[in-house]
């Protein structure tokens, strides 16, 4: 299981954290030109979501998956959005996602009058906290392919 | 004088958080700033200092029980390290020094006020800013308990701290 | 160390320290910002102002804690709220006059109460004024815009604090830029 990076959004679609840990091709744009991009494609994919679903929505949750790729999308009921790519086999993201909210998110964020909402965290001590959160996440040491 | 090593906790009882973002405010809204000094630093340490004064000088009244007899200005001393800063901050200074002639130096390896904000030295210019008020709470716990003294702040990594506490005596 | 302190030498009731050291706190800001601004509205504003700062935040630390899901209508938000004012500051308001889009939370006495007196010539301030703020900010970022305000305050002389709060509207989150 591999985690590859992680985008963290503001309610409005500010970039508000990028991290990666295993992206094995560069991406060919700046980072907040595909953080637009990113956001731009998961809110017309959660509007379109929404619209057609059979079922209630209640989890503010979802992923694409591609033949090599996994997206991984939850949203805090403050609409704090949290998208992380991981490979194929990677289960429960969603619950990581959860866990860099209230752990990190939430400490090192909203706790550090430091850092002002909404806008990009340029916090060491809260890279150095999501650091190892993902790294002790079970999709992240796992060797399983 | 080493003081036992203790644990810190992860996720704090909801009721500590009111105050610490209240405080986070007093610094970052610009609210105790008057509007011609916009920006003043010293302004705002001093009054972050004075609403410490006031708020520690109240506050030690209603912790103390009514037995509370001090030994000495020592005895005092270790009582704001001890019970006083278990009290407000859950946790003990980790080190005290003094040098018998009034000048007493309390080191907190991980100052509840800072533990969220670094671990480095990054923001390390805000520092002053988050001990303000302590050190006023400092002083007026103290000038409560007839102890006239003048508290300063240092940080050289968060969340690392020294208060300096100087006796003032009556001459 | 020639000495050891084995019992505490602070009272039973410390449990107590964290709301009064944060009333305490509070008050003492109360008194400075009345000394530093020429008008008692400014102060009102003010404290409205560092409230709804402190609602965006502790919002998240709520939710964060309880992983309470959204809130299905105007009740269960007020609900919520009670149970967030018993977590944070240890007082338990009753909810009154709930109608779909409006409701009271009735404090008998206020979460500042117990210390607290108006300070000599301000019959307008708004002592309490922090925490319609926080009740607005911390609604508006699970997307309700709401009014809230003071409509009585036992440091006048009512007989209960209350704080009424009024739905708006619902907010969106924003489209995202164009892309060129």
């Amino acid at each position: 299981m591999t985690i590859h990076n992680l985008y963290i959004f503001d309610r409005n679609g500010t970039l508000m954290y990028y991290g990666e840990w295993n992206r094995k091709k560069a991406g060919t744009m700046n980072k907040e030109e595909e953080g637009k991009l990113v956001y731009g494609m998961l809110f017309s994919l959660r509007s379109f979501l929404e619209k057609i679903s059979p079922l209630d929505l209640k989890d503010n949750s979802f992923c694409y998956r591609t033949s090599k790729y996994k997206m991984n999308y939850w949203e805090s009921p403050t609409g704090v959005k949290f998208v992380m790519n991981t490979d194929l086999s990677s289960p429960n993201v969603k619950d990581l996602l959860r866990l860099i909210y209230q752990m990190v998110y939430v400490e090192y964020v909203v706790k550090n009058p430091v850092c002002p909402m909404g806008e990009y965290i340029h916090s060491e001590l809260f890279a150095q906290k999501l650091d190892e959160v993902v790294k002790s996440s079970l999709i992240y040491t796992s060797k399983t392919s | 004088m080493a003081l036992p090593p203790q644990s810190t906790s992860t996720t704090a009882p909801p009721d500590e958080l009111p105050l610490e973002l209240l405080h986070g405010e007093l610094i970052f809204s610009g609210i105790l700033l008057s509007k011609d000094k916009e920006g003043d630093i010293n302004e705002l340490l001093s009054k972050l200092e004075f609403i410490g004064f006031s708020t520690g000088y109240r506050l030690i009244e209603r912790l103390l029980k009514d037995s509370t007899r001090f030994k000495d200005e020592l005895d005092t001393i270790k009582f704001i390290c001890k019970d006083f800063w278990v009290a407000i901050y859950k946790k003990q200074i980790d080190n005290l020094r003094t040098n018998h002639q009034g000048t007493y130096v309390l080191q907190d390896n991980c100052f509840k006020l800072l533990s969220k904000i670094s671990a480095t030295k990054q923001y390390l210019e805000h520092g002053p800013k988050f001990l303000a008020f302590t050190c006023g709470i400092i002083r007026g716990a103290l000038s409560n308990l007839g102890i006239s003294s003048v508290v300063v702040a240092e940080i050289s990594t968060m969340p690392t701290c020294r208060f300096h506490i100087t006796i003032q005596r009556a001459t | 160390m020639s000495r050891q302190s084995t019992s505490s030498r602070i009272t039973a009731d410390s449990k107590k320290v964290n709301s009064e050291l944060f009333v305490l706190t509070y008050g003492t800001l109360v008194q400075q910002l009345v000394k530093d601004y020429e008008s008692v509205e400014d102060v009102n504003k003010q404290l409205e102002r560092i409230g709804y700062n402190i609602g965006l935040r502790v919002i998240e630390d709520f939710l964060a804690r309880t992983n309470y899901p959204r809130c299905t209508d105007l009740r269960d938000t007020a609900e919520k709220i009670q149970a967030a004012f018993k977590m944070y500051l240890n007082a338990t308001p009753s909810l009154s006059n709930v109608t779909a889009d409006e409701f009271s939370l009735v404090f008998e006495s206020t979460p500042f109460g117990e210390f607290t007196e108006l300070p000599d010539a301000c019959a307008n301030l708004k002592y309490c004024n922090v925490l319609p703020g926080v009740i607005r900010g911390a609604c508006e970022m699970v997307q309700m815009d709401v009014q809230a305000y003071v409509i009585a305050d036992t440091l006048k002389g009512d007989n209960a604090t209350e704080i009424r709060v009024r739905f708006i509207k619902k907010l969106h989150d924003a489209l995202p830029a164009g892309e060129d």
